[in-house]
Formats: C-alpha cells, sequence, structure tokens
C-alpha cells in the first residue's frame, strides 16, 4: 500500500467503514512508515477533539422538562380518546339495547309529529320559492312566442275554448296594462307547461304577461304550498337576459317577463299584473279578506298601533 | 316457572356484572398500555435527546430553533413508535425522523438548503498532514465554517458514530454522496486547521504530543 491510498482510506479505518483484510493492509504500511502513523495519530486526535467540543452542547435541563411534559400531555390526551372510543363501543352492548331502541323510537316520532311545525318556522319566502324549472320555462315561452306576435294589429282577444280561469284574462289586464299595446292573447306550451299569454309591447320592449297553473314543481322545495302564497310578494330573477317577476296565488303562478332592466320590470310588473293576481285569487276561491292571518303579521299590527297610539 | 324464575334472574344478574368487569378491564388495560409503553419510549429514547440536540444545532444553527426540532422528533417518534421494531437502531430511527421533520419544516418556511458548492473540494489536490496540536474551539470554528451539507455526515459520522449506511438513510441520499462529502468535507476540515496553524506559528509536523 502507498501512502497516497493509505490518507484516501484512513478516515474509513477510523470509521470501521472498512473490510478486515484492508485494516489488515493498512495497519502494516502504518507499521513501516512513521509518517503515516504520525497522521493516523492526528486524525484520531482530530476525531476525538471535535467529539468533545461537539459534546459540550447539551439540551437543557428546561427543555428537557417541556419535553417529558409534552409528551406527558400527548398520552393523557390520547388516553381520554380512547376512553370515549370505550363508553361508546359501550352503548352496544346488549343491556343498552332496548332504552336505546325505545329512545331512538321517541325521538322519530317526535320529529315526524315536529315536521310541519318546523317546516312552518322556515321563512314565507324559502317556502314559497319558485323552481328554476318553472322560472326558465316561463322564460322560454316568452323568448319562443312573444316575438311571432310583434307585427300582429288584430285586436288580441283570449279564445273562449280555453280554462275559464284565462277567459277574458285581457280584460282584467287591461286595467294594469296602461301604455302597454297589446298584441296577442292565447295558451300555448312550447316546452309542455300551459300558459295563458298575453303579450304586450312598451316603446319597442317586449313585455309577456304569463299564467299558468300550479303544479308540484312549482316551487323549489318540490311540495304544494301548505300556507297562505300571498306572503311570498313579488320574487324576481334574471334568466337569459330577461327579468322575470313573479306572484302566486293558492292554484296559480302570475309571471312578468321582458327584456327590461330589473329594476323597470319590478315597477311594470307590480301595475301590471296586480289586477291579474286579485282575479284569480278570487277564481282560486280564497278572496284576500278570506286568509288566514298569520301571528306574526297579527303582532306586528298590534306593534304598529300601539306606535300610532304613542304618535297621538 | 316461579321456580325457575330466581334461576333466570340470577344468571342475568351474573351476565350483568360480567360485562361490567370486562369493560372496566378493558379501559383499565388500554391506560395502563399506554403508560407502560410511554415509560418504555422515555427509558429507551430519551438517552438520545443530547445527541438528537447536537445534530439539530448544526441543522437550525439556533439553540431555541433546535430544541424545537428536537420536541418536535421526540412527539412524532412516539406517536408512530408502534411501528418501532425493538431491536432495531432506535437512535438511527430517531435520526431519520428528525431529518424528516427538518425537512417539512424546511419545505414550510421555503429555505432550501444551499446547493453544494461540489467545486469548493476539487481545488483541494493537495491533501496537508493533519496538524497534531489543535484544541477544541479550533476544530469546532473550522467544522462552523464548513458549509452545511458537509458539516452534517461529519457530525453524524465522527462525533454520533453512524455508519456510512446509516448517514445515507438518515438523510436521505445515496452512499456514495455520503461517502464523498465525508472526504471532501474532512479535507476542508484539515486545511482549515493546517492554516490557522500556520497563523498560530505551529509547527506542523511538530511530533510533540499535546498535554492533557
Amino acid at each position: 500500500m502507498e501512502c497516497r491510498n493509505f490518507k484516501e482510506l484512513l478516515d474509513s479505518y477510523l470509521c470501521q467503514e472498512l473490510a478486515v483484510e484492508t485494516n489488515h493492509q493498512l495497519l502494516n504500511h502504518a507499521e513501516h512508515c512513521p509518517p503515516c502513523r504520525a497522521e493516523m495519530a492526528s486524525r484520531r486526535n482530530m476525531r476525538e477533539a471535535l467529539r468533545r467540543a461537539c459534546s459540550q452542547d447539551r439540551l437543557s435541563e428546561e427543555a428537557c422538562d417541556r419535553l417529558r411534559a409534552r409528551l406527558r400531555a400527548e398520552v393523557s390526551a390520547s388516553e381520554s380518546l380512547i376512553g370515549r372510543r370505550q363508553r361508546w363501543t359501550s352503548l352496544f352492548d346488549l343491556r343498552f339495547a332496548i332504552p336505546i331502541t325505545v329512545t331512538a323510537a321517541v325521538l322519530i316520532v317526535a320529529a315526524v309529529v315536529m315536521l310541519p311545525f318546523l317546516k312552518s318556522q322556515t321563512t314565507p319566502a324559502q317556502l314559497f320559492e319558485l323552481s328554476e324549472a318553472l322560472l326558465s320555462e316561463a322564460a322560454s315561452d316568452h323568448h319562443k312566442c312573444a316575438p311571432k306576435f310583434i307585427q300582429a294589429t288584430r285586436a288580441a282577444v283570449m279564445p273562449s275554448t280555453v280554462e275559464p280561469t284565462y277567459v277574458g284574462l285581457e280584460k282584467v289586464a287591461a286595467s294594469g296594462a296602461e301604455g302597454l299595446r297589446l298584441h296577442a292573447a292565447h295558451v300555448c306550451a312550447p316546452d309542455g307547461r300551459r300558459f295563458a299569454h298575453l303579450v304586450y309591447t312598451r316603446d319597442g320592449a317586449l313585455i309577456s304577461l304569463l299564467v299558468t297553473e300550479r303544479d308540484k314543481r312549482a316551487l323549489k322545495i318540490g311540495n304544494l304550498p301548505s300556507a297562505d302564497v300571498s306572503l311570498a310578494g313579488l320574487q324576481e330573477a334574471n334568466l337569459k337576459n330577461l327579468s322575470l317577476g313573479a306572484f302566486q296565488t293558492p292554484k296559480h303562478v302570475i309571471l312578468v317577463v321582458s327584456d327590461l332592466p330589473t329594476a323597470e320590470n319590478h315597477k311594470l310588473a307590480q301595475t301590471l299584473a296586480s289586477p291579474v293576481v286579485e282575479h284569480i285569487r278570487k277564481l282560486d276561491g280564497q278572496s284576500v279578506a278570506a286568509l288566514p292571518q298569520y301571528r306574526f303579521d297579527d303582532g306586528l299590527t298590534v306593534l304598529i298601533a300601539s306606535l300610532r297610539k304613542g304618535e297621538r | 316457572m316461579n321456580a325457575d324464575q330466581p334461576t333466570l334472574v340470577g344468571g342475568d344478574s351474573e351476565r350483568q356484572t360480567k360485562t361490567k368487569k370486562k369493560i372496566k378491564i378493558l379501559i383499565g388495560n388500554s391506560a395502563q398500555n399506554t403508560q407502560q409503553k410511554l415509560q418504555t419510549f422515555e427509558a429507551q429514547a430519551l438517552g438520545f435527546a443530547d445527541q438528537l440536540f447536537r445534530v439539530a444545532l448544526r441543522l437550525c444553527r439556533d439553540r431555541a430553533k433546535a430544541e424545537d426540532l428536537v420536541q418536535e422528533t421526540y412527539l412524532q417518534s412516539w406517536r408512530s413508535f408502534h411501528r418501532f421494531e425493538l431491536g432495531t437502531n432506535l437512535r438511527a430511527w430517531l435520526y431519520k425522523i428528525m431529518f424528516n421533520v427538518h425537512y417539512s419544516n424546511q419545505r414550510k418556511d421555503r429555505l432550501h438548503l444551499v446547493p453544494v458548492e461540489e467545486t469548493i473540494a476539487e481545488t483541494l489536490a493537495y491533501d496537508p498532514p493533519t496538524p497534531q496540536r489543535l484544541t477544541e474551539a479550533e476544530v469546532l470554528a473550522a467544522l462552523e465554517r464548513l458549509p452545511r451539507d458537509f458539516q452534517i455526515p461529519i457530525v453524524l459520522s465522527d462525533v454520533e458514530e453512524l455508519s456510512y449506511r446509516e448517514i445515507a438513510d438518515v438523510m436521505e441520499i445515496p452512499i456514495g454522496t455520503v461517502m464523498s462529502r465525508l472526504h471532501r468535507g474532512r479535507k476542508i476540515l484539515r486545511t482549515e486547521l493546517v492554516n490557522y496553524a500556520r497563523e498560530s506559528g505551529y509547527k506542523v509536523s511538530n511530533m510533540a504530543k499535546r498535554g492533557e
């Protein structure tokens, strides 16, 4: 072995990384080469100095205590978790089976009984929110059907062959349709849903008044209305650049669809639809006066009355 | 029928007390087990705290950060202690976890290791003889001046006495890289010490032993 090789391998020898044979070769060389023997001693010395120097760094007592405390905390946290898990599994023990079943049954019955009450707690706006399906069908009807009648000049009259509710609808609507020009009055069903359709224009803007019979799909919740739908008031939506305003009666939905901006459509819907809404609500067999009063309405009335008294 | 009833009831209540006992034993056992496990873990692993800390200091170069790193290492290793096979090298396992924690911390801090300047050691064609007289402070100062990528394998090998294979596992680098970094790192370290010795007026070839 040459001195160069010896120096290359020396560190690995000190780390005990060499094969036994190589170790022997190295030791043999060191025996016959004093400078290499000295180098071996120096490197060993340096290694020990390095070890002593680094060993002075110790984890402080405080850090050690913190570490132990942290471990204990970790253990107690995991223990409480195990305990909880076992308490839960013990619930499935046979002894508890009957009481648990009885409790569950009582809860289910209570839930079923409470369901209508729970429902009535949702706000009227949520309860009577119209489905997107209905709104898009109305918009689509306006979009497909109304443009056909822009050029129509003949006086538009609803045929007497349609549903009794819709007969004479254009006359009812006339009182709210001031400043509008009526182009058509008919019943159509371009997408399957039947609408009574009155087509108006105002300064070039196309306006549809649509009335349709309510079904289960009309409301977002998919149920028939369980309370007074007039509470819902005017609902508005924007679909395909069209503005929609909708009123509801117990059996019908009345919509005003136009390409006017939302604010203008809102104003128009109020004036145009209100006589129609009133008319249809009467036909639905429930005049506004006969509608059941709601508690919060009463409360509000009482509150306003008391405020007014205070004013005086 | 009436005569049968008491035995029936008795049987039931007996079964009930048995289940109660079973539940108690279950809960008691798991708590005891965890406590025992912690004691085993502490007895076996906490002895390496100082050694881990020394390497952590090289990694973090800050005492507080190094203490945090050691604590995090012990928490992580406690959580996966059930996966540790008793009888295998616990110390190397702990180092490995510490490097994992450190690497993921670095990823979080977006502070990556400075890439090794492989050329640094290439220029050192001459390997000087190691000075025979050197103090701990000198060695430590020379070590501090080394790039971290060289420093850490040297500490793991010369101070902590991990094998090359273990260093490769712990640092997640190939064993060849470990060997070349050790080789170059030691060379630089020796050169630094020789230069220092020259400046201080020591004779490098001085054969006199350092008195202790």
